[in-house]
């Protein structure tokens, strides 16, 4: 199926490949540089290329190129699905998914494909098992291991494949049995002009922490479950109570791992948590502009906005911006024309604003297509939803655990056109 | 990548691993070999220091072992004899109490690839199959696939295909799985592994992983139920994975669905609504390669149900950061869900993204808009005017093309569209731009008061002229015009033709001018009937609103590489180069066939020579019995039976009824002619008697047979 993988950074070098059948000389990449070479932008590679002999199925993350080489005709997003997969395991172990980091690490790299692809079929993916095949590095491990020379290489079999909860190993033990959610929202809006809302809705994701003992079954219940539209579980929650009951029926993996994501589309109303009033325009006759921009809370349930960061592209015939900020700082970056005006806590007594003059390209025209607002934000302790939990019991073991839940809402794709 | 120092570093490291101080020392040796390793990532040569590596491989500890067998396993193919060593060493841990140690022996020895050491693997291997912890009969079962791959031409072992079609019942999900992977690439010569009413049913219900559950549900298309009861049995079992979190396993058991049920439409139609929530949540995806593949999935779906994705048509809105790739496709999907309701709001969505900067963007944009065009020609032409008013290059480009075809399709905005091509010559540098204009210049050039004067400009230009297309519209444009205009271009065409004739280099220009200039000698009425053909029909509706396919058209492809190939490819078929290409046709004389039931007009054979010829003297009506009024769709079918390919039809039960047809022909023998012939089926309608479809379709077979010998003979 997937006949070998190889990694290319932003630059366009190999620093990786594997081979799980036969070996492919790199030169089939050069079909994929030169779709690389056409887009401009890395971002805009497609991600299905077709040459005589070969497809060429890539995905980018984190600045690099997952690229898989494939023989035969097979299912796209299975491919794509396990290029994610590996990108995912690779941050979960390292923390970050970078050349630097792999290159570091390139080892455990090769161990951890080894693992999950034997003869082109995915074999171990689940970050449980592989974590106890191939022991992620920690700072005091890598210490440890330089001193005594042992290394991140597991010695016994695990014992997670052959138990029959295949995401759950057996025999875990903790002193404090603890389990954390974190209801983690974005909002994905675009809003014209006038603030009014074109499109809006919410991709939410449940994070969990579980450290607990045993075996434990979970049930996790929502105030509101209605609310959600389509719904996606990691594959221990149980479908058919979701069905009836609506409830959250699971025994967890150990450690972390992402329970569900769901999504909250327009048909219900989303809230916007902010307003934005701005204007910014270019003047026909003289090299420049203005720009105004004045940022005040919406809908945030009486909560405070943090982290707020306003993002422009700007025309390229924008030279320099003279622009004051009443609260924060901005910068612009001269070569790639990008305004970011870093707010940081919303104060709803005194609105921040920043307004100012640009100085465009002398005897260009002025720019015709105007910039949009990319937001950023943070609000604590709130799911824009309004999603709660209600309770979370556990059964089949004895002891009490510590359980804990968190709100947090984010801007994800969240647009102003002007 | 190169690397400096190599040598340098293969001869140290050498040195460091026949050093009996380090082998003696675990901890050194081990990150000795940590350093070939690395350095063997970055690209150094250290295929030398394989004999060291192999003395490496005798020890107990099993990650040193790991490691080497990385090693060993990149480098076994440039050195055979020498790994043979290793052999003794691999067959020695397949004995190992340890089931980790006993699984990575086994792996390893059927990783090196090597057909020289086949026969001491297979016994190992066969042992590995009954081995008792799980995680070795995995790696022994797909063992046998890779020795398959080895030597692909040796016999099939029948006692280990059955020792795997045994293990298909392993309590084991994954050693199942690989048991199936192994099956399929042994048997591939028979068509792969037998699928029979057991095996399906058990491999249903132990649906194990995710990616296992893919391979399974791919292999059981090849399944056919032997009842209905049967089939309602396998559907329900699958009807839980159709709404699956994963989105490969969602389009899998679509897949599967899609052919159990090739025979039931409506529960087709049914999974296909089930499957809208989990694919627009695919289309949402934080991955953009997800996003892509599911939209490429949507306009498969949307072909079959044009309905299905109405409501939510906001989730096909373009962000500002989103790949060109997306945006692309987003747009294509969005003209498909266009209706009277949200029509002013997709179409201002539309016009932001005119103004994208990336070009290719901008331009599909442009062309979604005048696909729009066709049912909302008013408000899109407004928007595309607009668009010209920017003076952008590669946007005035666009709108022209668009334009072109906009008109040819819907021949009642022409006044607009001939109002709007005033001045935009200036803006246009790409030849795909020009020669829209001036195919529109051509057709409508008694419309626009200056297009005597643009040509002007083009003719005095045409030395320094590049592209051959822009050469030929050229020719043509300038004819036309003079054949409505002729006192203004009476000079100019003359220049053109004597450059054409005299000074160009390329045959295919001079070839088409001389075709032209003998043409205005045969006398302006003939030019005129070659020239002014017919201009596109009004109530030709072929390629508005297309009709929904049947699910069959497409289910083959769902979940292959197809839909993310074609997209490209399919968008601009309709749209790229003059609309005339399609119907280059001298006109036919169709006010002759009033009397007719049914007519067949030869438009045009483009054969390899005496093309002109053909031109001018090819006109042909023959009677038919009249056609009862079939649906298109099934006239198309029959058509194909026969290999003549339908171009265009007037929708159902609108007089005249017309047909285009096209087929082409190759004829044996030692020179390959290829002919192509198009054709018009025409029905005006004043048909009492019915005969059926059969007996036309064999009357224009006939026919088109009997033409193609005369034509054959006239050859010879």
């Amino acid at each position: 199926m997937i006949h070998s993988l190889f990694l290319i950074n932003h630059s366009g070098d190999i620093f990786l490949e594997k081979h799980w059948k036969s070996v492919i000389s790199r030169s089939v990449c050069d079909y994929f540089f030169e779709a690389r070479e056409k887009a401009v932008d890395p971002e805009n590679v497609p991600p299905v290329l077709q040459t005589p002999h070969h497809y060429l199925i890539s995905i980018y993350r984190g600045k690099l190129f997952f690229l898989s080489v494939i023989q035969t005709e097979v299912a796209p997003l299975f491919v794509i699905e396990f290029l994610h997969r590996v990108a995912d395991t690779i941050q979960d172990y390292f923390g970050e998914c970078s050349e630097g980091i792999i290159k570091d690490n390139i080892v455990t790299v090769y161990e951890l494909l080894e693992e999950m692809l034997d003869n082109g079929f995915p074999l171990a993916t689940e970050s449980n098992v592989l974590k106890e095949m191939i022991r992620p590095p920690t700072i005091l491990r890598s210490v440890v291991n330089t001193l005594t020379g042992s290394s991140n290489v597991g010695d016994t079999l695990p014992t997670g494949q052959l138990s029959n909860v295949p995401w759950r190993r057996a025999g875990v033990k903790y002193t404090n049995n603890e389990a954390y959610f974190d209801v983690i929202e974005e909002i994905d809006a675009i809003l014209d002009k006038s603030g009014t809302t074109v499109f809006a809705e919410i991709q939410g994701v449940i994070e969990a922490c579980v450290r607990l003992t045993g075996m434990p079954d979970l049930t996790l219940s929502f105030m509101n479950p209605r609310l959600l539209d389509d719904v996606s579980f990691h594959p221990c929650v149980r479908f058919k109570r979701w069905e009836s009951e609506r409830v959250l029926s699971f025994i967890p993996p150990d450690g972390n791992f992402t329970l569900m994501n769901y999504h909250v589309s327009s048909q219900n109303l989303v809230a916007i948590p902010v307003y934005v009033k701005q204007s910014i325009s270019f003047f026909e006759t003289g090299p420049c502009g203005r720009l105004d921009i004045t940022i005040g809370p919406k809908q945030t349930m009486g909560k405070t906005v943090e982290n707020m960061m306003v993002t422009i592209h700007m025309p390229k015939a924008v030279l320099n911006a003279n622009l004051t900020a009443t609260q924060g700082t901005y910068t612009y970056d001269l070569t790639t024309k990008v305004l970011v005006w870093d707010i940081g806590k919303l104060n709803p007594q005194k609105l921040p604003n920043l307004r100012g003059s640009l100085s465009t390209q002398v005897g260009v025209p002025k720019p015709e297509d105007n910039p949009s607002l990319n937001i950023d934000l943070k609000i604590q302790q709130l799911a824009i939803s309004g999603l709660k939990v209600s309770r979370l019991d556990m059964y089949g073991e004895k002891y009490k655990p510590f359980k804990g839940v968190k709100y947090l809402t984010k801007a994800g794709k969240f647009q102003v056109r002007t | 990548m190169p690397y400096l120092g190599g040598e340098d570093t293969v001869r140290e490291l050498r040195r460091a691993l026949s050093n009996p101080n380090v082998q003696s020392d675990q901890l050194r040796y081990r990150n000795t070999i940590l350093k070939v390793i690395r350095a063997m990532s970055q690209g150094v040569d250290v295929s030398g220091l394989f004999s060291d590596m192999v003395k490496a491989c005798a020890t107990v500890d099993i990650v040193q072992k790991k490691l080497v067998y990385v090693f060993l396993c990149s480098y076994a193919a440039l050195n055979p004899e020498l790994s043979l060593l290793v052999i003794n060493t691999l067959r020695k841990d397949c004995q190992d109490p340890n089931p980790m140690v006993r699984s990575l022996a086994l792996r390893n020895m059927t990783n090196l690839r090597l057909p020289s050491l086949m026969e001491y693997v297979e016994q190992p291997l066969t042992a590995g199959l009954r081995d008792r912890a799980a995680c070795v009969r995995r790696v022994a079962v797909l063992g046998w696939a890779k020795l398959h791959n080895l030597q692909p031409n040796s016999e099939i072992d029948a006692a280990v295909v059955n020792e795997l079609y045994s293990l298909l019942r392993d309590p084991d999900p994954v050693v199942m799985v690989n048991c199936l992977r192994a099956l399929e690439e042994i048997l591939k010569e028979e068509g792969g592994i037998a699928i029979n009413k057991p095996i399906t049913h058990h491999l249903l219900n132990r649906l194990s992983d995710v990616w296992g559950q893919c391979e399974v549900l791919r292999i059981l298309q090849r399944y056919r139920p032997q009842s209905e009861d049967e089939l309602f049995d396998i559907l329900s079992l699958l009807d839980a994975s159709l709404v699956s979190p994963h989105p490969q396993v969602m389009a899998a058991t679509l897949s599967l669905f899609l052919s159990l049920c090739s025979g039931l439409p409506a529960v087709s139609l049914a999974a296909l609504e089930r499957v809208r929530g989990p694919l627009l949540a695919a289309c949402g995806s934080v991955s953009r390669e997800l996003r892509f593949t599911a939209l490429c999935h949507i306009q498969l779906l949307l072909r079959s149900l044009p309905g299905l994705m109405g409501a939510h048509y906001k989730r096909f809105f373009c962000g500002y950061a989103e790949p060109a790739y997306i945006k692309q496709r987003k747009m294509q999907v969005l003209v498909e869900l266009v209706n009277d309701d949200n029509v002013t709001m997709l179409l201002d969505e539309l016009k932001g993204y005119c103004t994208d900067v990336n070009t290719d963007t901008a331009q599909a944009a442009i062309s979604a808009i005048g696909r729009i065009g066709r049912s909302y020609s008013d408000r899109c032409l407004e928007i595309l005017t607009g668009l010209l008013a920017l003076k952008q290059e590669h946007i005035t480009s666009a709108v022209v093309q668009t334009m072109r075809d906009l008109v040819w399709v819907c021949p009642q905005c022409s006044d607009t569209v001939c109002l709007a091509l005033e001045g935009c010559e200036e803006t246009l540098q790409d030849s795909q731009g020009r020669q829209a204009l001036l195919w529109l210049l051509g057709v409508y050039g008694e419309q626009v008061s200056s297009a005597p004067y643009t040509l002007e400009v083009f003719i005095d230009g045409v030395r320094s002229e590049v592209s051959l297309g822009v050469k030929m519209e050229l020719l043509t444009t300038t004819m036309r015009l003079f054949l409505c205009r002729p006192a203004e271009t009476q000079d100019m065409l003359g220049r053109l033709l004597h450059y054409c004739i005299e000074e160009e280099p390329d045959m295919c220009v001079r070839d088409q001018a001389l075709l032209y200039y003998r043409l205005l000698h045969c006398g302006i009425e003939e030019t005129q009937k070659v020239l002014q053909g017919r201009r596109s029909d009004p109530s030709l509706g072929v390629l508005i609103g297309r009709p929904s396919e049947p699910i069959s058209q497409w289910a083959c492809s769902f979940n292959t590489l197809e839909p993310l190939r074609q997209g490209t490819v399919e968008t601009d078929s309709t749209s790229r180069g003059s609309p005339e290409h399609v119907t280059f046709e001298p006109k036919p004389n169709t006010d002759l066939s009033d009397t007719l039931n049914f007519s067949l007009t030869l438009l045009l054979f483009l054969g390899d020579e005496k093309m002109e010829e053909d031109y001018m003297c090819l006109e042909e009506q023959i009677q038919f019995p009249a056609i009862p009024h079939c649906s298109p769709q099934s006239l198309q079918a029959a058509m194909q039976l026969v290999n003549i390919q339908t171009l265009a039809f007037t929708p159902p039960h609108t007089l005249p009824w017309r047909v285009y047809l096209y087929t082409h022909t190759q004829h044996a023998g030692d020179s390959p002619h290829i002919t192509l012939i198009l054709g018009e089926l025409l029905y005006t309608g004043e048909a009492n008697q019915r005969a059926v479809l059969k007996k036309a379709l064999k009357g224009f077979l006939s026919i088109l047979t009997t033409v193609l010998h005369t034509l054959s003979s006239e050859r010879k």
